[in-house]
């Protein structure tokens, strides 16, 4: 009878508290405070792009940082506290896929973050899809991904065939102007991409491609394909692949003495690993880039671009900038944030609609999509490690902070 | 012509490094009958280890070649002793998994260690070298061909001269009778496999100055080991290094001289060398008769 009494006073306690509790939250602020908000992200954790998955979660729990801070994202007046469930891809389409549907029928994700790479964003915006649910990606530039005819992949990085244009616009405008061009290619589809439509473009600019090739993804011996390069005397060497395989590039032009006017590499040059690898022997290679530290963007909402230097920094206690893989990936956030404000709704149709009519600009530059769903409208930028050991960004002359440094010396005078 | 010499050049110094990671693999393999599938994440510790050595002491990438294979020998030492010799009398696949667990945990332990960050060992004389009548010899890439050729030289001496040696080899001829006749099996084991990791260390030294490093980076030299080794035969070191050599200049000719097929050929001319090395003479190139 005793031990009764005892149980039932605690039972009322206990549902007082949790009656307390549930006022004080309803009660609080002046907007009301919702469901969170679950969105899934398969994400390169292991695997060989450990390197720039982890810059793309970098990118993304900066944003989760500072849209939390403000009390969560606003849809029509209710905040939502935002939840990113991040599953390892090891890399691999097709375990990215099978976690992107785990994601959206376990987990109940309602928006999707894209992982890192072409490969794995294609095969998990065909998941996207058949679920209806929008992915706003931010690292899988292949355009092969957005001529699908598919209506819910959102791209907010520039299309892989603008990576090394803006190189070659650059080249066009040095002098001496070089004249002829080799071409070391991935056989990924990405680099293969970009690659193609830099041989044309270069074409068409009047340049003299001498020499292509193409090697298997993440090939680290490519001092044999280096010599066949220097054997047609190329004034630019030109790169489409990977952080290690531009590396190795790089060692190899050097072993070889194969004295080039202008190295530019699509990915590698703008992350801190290439100087910390290569040393004073990273100077004076240029990168294209989706974004550097230095550009000039107003953005009408979010950080400026000092102040996204400065949070990044902090945040990460380093005194490395963020490089352009870790500010794609919050501008992906951005453009699902601002799209879910213009459609006051976390509804998945809603958003699809408002992302496919959105046009901001932010620190990222403008986010605007083209009817395939990958933004168009914001240029490459061309950056250059010069002899500081810094990066600059040094092409289009209307963002840049530096002048190129141009020709690139011969390998005995440096 | 000259481009012909020079990609011959290419591989032959390339094919040092494929010696380097085949004698250690080889040797565990011959003598313990174990196909050591966490010998790529042992050839990466070295490279680390090398890395480490270079970045915080700037001690250069050469002369720390014996105390990062003195710390392999070590780990491989314990590793043997207290985990792989659990399985070593097991079937295969036992083994097999295990070394394959071994490489996932020794990827990952990199992994925390270091992050997927790329590094690697670029001395102030990286890149330099001698040029002979347009053909260039890196002098760092001739240096890593001979600590190779070194490498295998001071093996083969030590298996065929030393008492230990002579124990090792007795241990791969026939465990049982070893024993018999005074062979401490379990120290044999250890030390060879011991002898083994030191040597993926050096070759891990030598890889961390050509390429840039990740913890994941070391899983090609395995399979590269295995092709190696099969290539020119099991049990003896001087096969390795005919092996790795021929290896070497195979993957770069293929991957330059036919025009028009592209380096993403060089893999499977190469594996179809092996194939049909293995069809003609099973027991390798130069792989003794049974």
């Amino acid at each position: 009878m005793r031990a009764r009494s005892v149980l039932s006073a605690l039972v009322s306690l206990f549902a007082l508290t949790v009656a307390a509790c549930g006022g004080s939250a309803g009660s609080s602020g002046g907007s009301q405070t919702g469901q969170d908000l679950v969105i899934g992200v398969p994400m390169s954790i292991t695997g060989v792009q450990a390197k720039e998955g982890g810059l793309a979660k970098q990118g993304y729990d900066l944003w989760l940082d500072w849209i939390n801070a403000q009390g969560g994202v606003n849809a029509n007046g209710t905040k939502h506290k935002v939840v990113l469930k991040y599953e390892d891809d090891q890399s691999k389409p097709d375990i990215s896929a099978q976690l992107t549907t785990k994601l959206i029928t376990q987990d109940k994700a309602q928006l999707l973050l894209g992982p890192y790479g072409s490969a794995t964003t294609a095969s998990d915006a065909v998941v996207a899809e058949k679920n209806g649910i929008p992915m706003v990606e931010a690292n899988g530039a292949a355009q092969a991904i957005f001529n699908n005819g598919y209506r819910y992949t959102f791209g907010v990085l520039s299309p892989a065939n603008k990576y090394l244009q803006g190189v070659i616009d650059m080249a066009a405008t040095l002098n001496p102007k070089p004249s002829t061009m080799a071409m070391l290619s991935a056989d990924d589809s990405f680099s293969l991409e970009v690659a193609k439509a830099a041989q044309e473009y270069a074409t068409a600019k009047g340049f003299n491609v001498v020499y292509t090739d193409r090697y298997p993804n993440g090939s680290t011996n490519l001092s044999g394909l280096v010599a066949n390069a220097k054997a047609k005397n190329p004034e630019m060497l030109l790169n489409s692949g990977h952080l290690a395989e531009a590396v190795a590039i790089n060692k190899a032009a050097k072993d070889l003495r194969l004295d080039a006017k202008l190295y530019a590499y699509s990915v590698g040059p703008s992350t801190p690993d290439f100087v910390n690898s290569l040393g004073t022997d990273s100077h004076y290679v240029y990168g294209g880039s989706q974004w550097t530290p230095q550009v000039k963007y107003k953005p009408s909402f979010y950080l400026s671009v000092p102040d996204y230097v400065a949070a990044y920094k902090k945040k990460y206690a380093t005194s490395d900038d963020p490089d352009y893989h870790v500010a794609e990936s919050t501008a992906a956030c951005l453009a699902l944030q601002k799209a879910i404000e213009n459609a006051g709704s976390l509804k998945p149709d809603k958003v699809r609609d408002a992302l496919a009519s959105l046009d901001v600009i932010t620190f990222f530059g403008r986010i605007k999509f083209d009817s395939r769903g990958i933004n168009t409208y914001k240029p490459m930028v061309v950056e250059q490690i010069q002899t500081d050991g810094k990066h600059h960004t040094v092409f289009p002359p209307d963002v840049a902070d530096a002048k190129p440094q141009y020709p690139t010396p011969t390998w005995s005078s440096r | 012509m000259t481009l012909l010499v020079q990609q011959l050049v290419l591989g032959l110094l390339i094919g040092g490094v494929y010696v380097a990671v085949g004698i250690g693999f080889s040797l565990v393999w011959g003598v313990l009958n174990i196909v050591n599938l966490a010998h790529g994440g042992l050839v990466i510790i070295g490279a680390y280890l090398t890395w480490l050595l270079f970045s915080a002491f700037k001690i250069d990438p050469f002369l720390s070649i014996p105390i990062v294979a003195a710390a392999l020998f070590g780990i491989g030492y314990v590793l043997q002793r207290l985990l792989i010799n659990r399985v070593i009398r097991a079937p295969i696949f036992f083994t097999l998994l295990l070394t394959f667990g071994v490489n996932l945990v020794i990827i990952n332990v990199l992994l925390l260690l270091f992050k997927s960050d790329f590094r690697s060992v670029t001395p102030s004389y990286s890149g330099s070298g001698l040029s002979l009548g347009g053909v260039q010899l890196p002098y760092i890439r001739v240096a890593g061909l001979a600590v190779a050729l070194l490498l295998a030289g001071a093996v083969a001496l030590f298996l065929a001269r030393s008492r230990v040696g002579g124990a090792i080899q007795a241990v791969g001829a026939d465990r049982d009778a070893a024993q018999l006749v005074g062979v401490n099996l379990r120290h044999v084991y250890a030390l060879t496999f011991g002898i083994g990791a030191a040597c993926a260390g050096v070759a891990g030294g030598l890889i961390s100055t050509a390429q840039a490093i990740t913890p994941s980076a070391g899983e090609p030299y395995t399979l590269q080991a295995f092709v190696v080794v099969i290539l020119g035969g099991l049990g003896r070191v001087s096969a390795t290094v005919v092996g790795g050599l021929l290896f070497g200049v195979v993957e770069t000719l293929a991957q330059t001289m036919v025009p028009g097929l592209g380096a993403g050929w060089a893999n499977a001319i190469a594996f179809a060398i092996l194939v049909v090395v293995l069809a003609v003479r099973p027991r390798g190139l130069m792989g003794r008769p049974v």
